[in-house]
């Protein structure tokens, strides 16, 4: 697993939380580093990878642990 | 990255219900990097209301929803209002509705522009995504 420059704890936030934090965290970290994100919301799933495309980003991996959505994402 | 896509939105409701629907896919759309337009009337214009957003009723007998908005950790509309302000998305009160309602521009939260039916068409025009609330 790549090292993430900045990990974003979205648990517990319902849409469109985790989508708007990604958005600002994103913006925090530089191009071609990775932003891991963490999230409870099951809208997620697929609110981030369709939020990763819209933006140009790279959804490098994700997984799920104990209940918890990860995602790292690779900033254009 | 930066993308030209443009979301237009007709908010003509005023219940908690509808205030959700108009900005979840407000911010959702600005976090995705979308230029976003609302256009504020009738009912509608209870969103953007700097007493009447904090208490928007729910739909009669609905009301047992609130608990599942508590429970579901659901922002407030008042944190939506201030996101989608600062993702810059633009809204637009209905002035004739204002008039009707006998309210003006300080009625409303900072950032909200007045116009008519014809400055949301112009913004409408060059739209991607239309939708009304």
């Amino acid at each position: 697993m790549m090292e993430a420059a900045k990990v974003l704890d979205a648990k517990g936030l319902a849409c469109p939380m985790p989508v708007v934090k990604t958005k600002k965290t994103i913006e925090e970290i530089d191009s071609g580093d990775i932003l891991e994100v963490h999230a409870t919301d099951k809208g997620a799933k697929s609110d981030l990878a369709a939020w990763t495309k819209s933006g140009g980003h790279e959804l490098v991996d994700e997984a799920e642990e104990e209940g918890v959505l990860k995602f790292w994402i690779k900033k254009a | 990255m930066e993308n030209n896509t443009r979301v237009a939105i007709i908010a003509a409701n005023g219940g908690m219900f509808d205030a959700y629907k108009v900005f979840n896919i407000a911010t959702a759309a600005a976090a995705s990097d979308k230029e976003v337009g609302i256009f504020f009337t009738f009912e509608g214009l209870n969103l953007i209301h700097k007493e009447a957003h904090k208490s928007l009723s729910l739909p009669e007998g609905k009301e047992h929803f609130q608990e599942g908005f508590e429970k579901a950790n659901v922002p407030a509309i008042g944190d939506l209002l201030e996101m989608a302000q600062e993702m810059g998305v633009k809204m637009i009160g209905c002035q004739m509705t204002m008039d009707v309602m006998n309210l003006d521009k300080d009625h409303f939260v900072d950032g909200v522009e007045v116009g008519g039916a014809a400055t949301f068409i112009e913004f409408a025009k060059d739209a991607d995504v239309s939708l009304t609330f």
